[in-house]
């Protein structure tokens, strides 16, 4: 076996091949951009921390308590992992 | 599956370092950042105090201010050094006489201690002994004074930034300019086009990933600066230059307030990761959907 055929064996017992790793699962929901799983997931986080930044800044001195953010924050994560 | 398995263990030892050494310190960081800690108070017990912490960040008026100046350093720090990096670049593509001599002491900055670019910068713009005031003051009668001068604090520290920080940005763009394919700028020749239009049309779309992992690069770097700025002035003359990660520092340990600390440090990573995401969404998801 010369050398650079073991490099490709080594490469396939690796899986280095891209055509042999899975397909990503990327969709175009009503966001705008592609996304995967994770990013949808990361949006959501994201959207969370900023509404609960937001809230404790300008809402929260009226009254209505952050948990009534992180339920808006949830029913968003929830619509954007499914359907964004 | 056997393949799997290798992959997995040759992979572990680095997963293993990642994790107890970027994972865990980030968990740990979060965790303290709901409580109530300072060691060293009458108190010393961590208190869980849900997000009190993050309710007092929105409306600490300094930390507000500190982010308010650091936007202003990072973009006139980046846009500079990137702007100058280019050109530099493009200079060391060409030949010209003494170009190894001034490549390496291009490069110098660079791989200084950000304490020692501080101490040097310190002791270059101190007026009376400083060379900086001096020149400034025979040249133009203009007398520097960062100590006084919030005005000359900020700008001394951004240009601080660029003499330190450029280089990084000129290996990183000479690396992608050498490794452009010369037949795209021959055939543009042939067919008539100006510079101008070949740098629009070829070299600026050619090497943007290389500008963009530049611009993240030195985004981050920017974002956390302070050390050197610690060192020059001290975040001040009052708070001109009390930039995040120099109010993040005084808020930890001269004042060993580490929950409240933790939460602005996790506030700034925050800002930190959506500020690059929204680069990479804005400026190459699109590209690649095209693609």
């Amino acid at each position: 076996m010369t050398d650079l055929e073991e490099l490709g064996d080594m490469d396939e017992k690796l899986n280095l091949h891209e055509a042999d790793a899975p397909p990503e699962e990327t969709k175009t929901g009503f966001l705008p951009i592609q996304t995967n799983w994770f990013d949808r997931l990361f949006i959501s986080v994201v959207i969370w921390v900023a509404l609960s930044l937001i809230w404790f800044r300008f809402i929260e001195p009226f009254g209505p308590s952050i948990w009534i953010s992180n339920a808006i924050a949830l029913a968003l994560a929830v619509l954007i992992i499914t359907k964004g | 599956m056997h393949s799997n398995k290798l992959g997995w263990l040759l992979l572990a030892p680095t997963l293993l370092v990642l994790f107890f050494f970027g994972v865990l310190p980030f968990i740990y960081v979060v965790y303290v950042s709901f409580h109530q800690w300072n060691p060293f108070a009458v108190n010393p017990d961590m208190v869980f105090n849900w997000a009190e912490n993050y309710r007092r960040v929105v409306f600490d008026a300094q930390f507000l201010a500190s982010l308010g100046v650091t936007a202003a350093f990072v973009f006139f720090a980046v846009i500079s050094e990137l702007i100058l990096g280019y050109l530099l670049a493009q200079a060391f593509m060409k030949d010209f006489p003494g170009k190894a001599i001034f490549r390496t002491i291009h490069t110098l900055p660079l791989i200084m201690a950000p304490i020692i670019v501080g101490s040097i910068w310190k002791l270059m713009t101190t007026p009376s002994i400083g060379i900086i005031p001096n020149l400034l003051d025979s040249w133009f009668g203009y007398n520097l004074n960062i100590g006084q001068s919030a005005i000359a604090a900020f700008i001394t520290t951004v240009v601080m930034d660029i003499w330190h920080w450029t280089p990084l940005v000129t290996l990183t763009l000479i690396a992608a300019l050498v490794s452009l394919p010369p037949d795209p700028f021959e055939q543009a020749q042939i067919d008539g086009a100006g510079k101008r239009q070949i740098f629009w049309h070829i070299t600026l779309p050619m090497i943007r990933p290389a500008i963009l992992a530049t611009v993240f690069i030195r985004l981050m770097d920017a974002l956390r600066t302070v050390d050197e700025v610690l060192m020059l002035t001290g975040g001040g003359p009052g708070s001109a230059t009390r930039y995040v990660g120099v109010h993040i520092f005084k808020e930890v340990f001269p004042r060993t307030n580490y929950g409240y600390g933790s939460a602005i440090s996790v506030i700034v990573l925050y800002l930190t990761i959506v500020v690059c995401w929204l680069l990479y969404v804005f400026l190459i998801a699109p590209r690649n959907k095209k693609g």
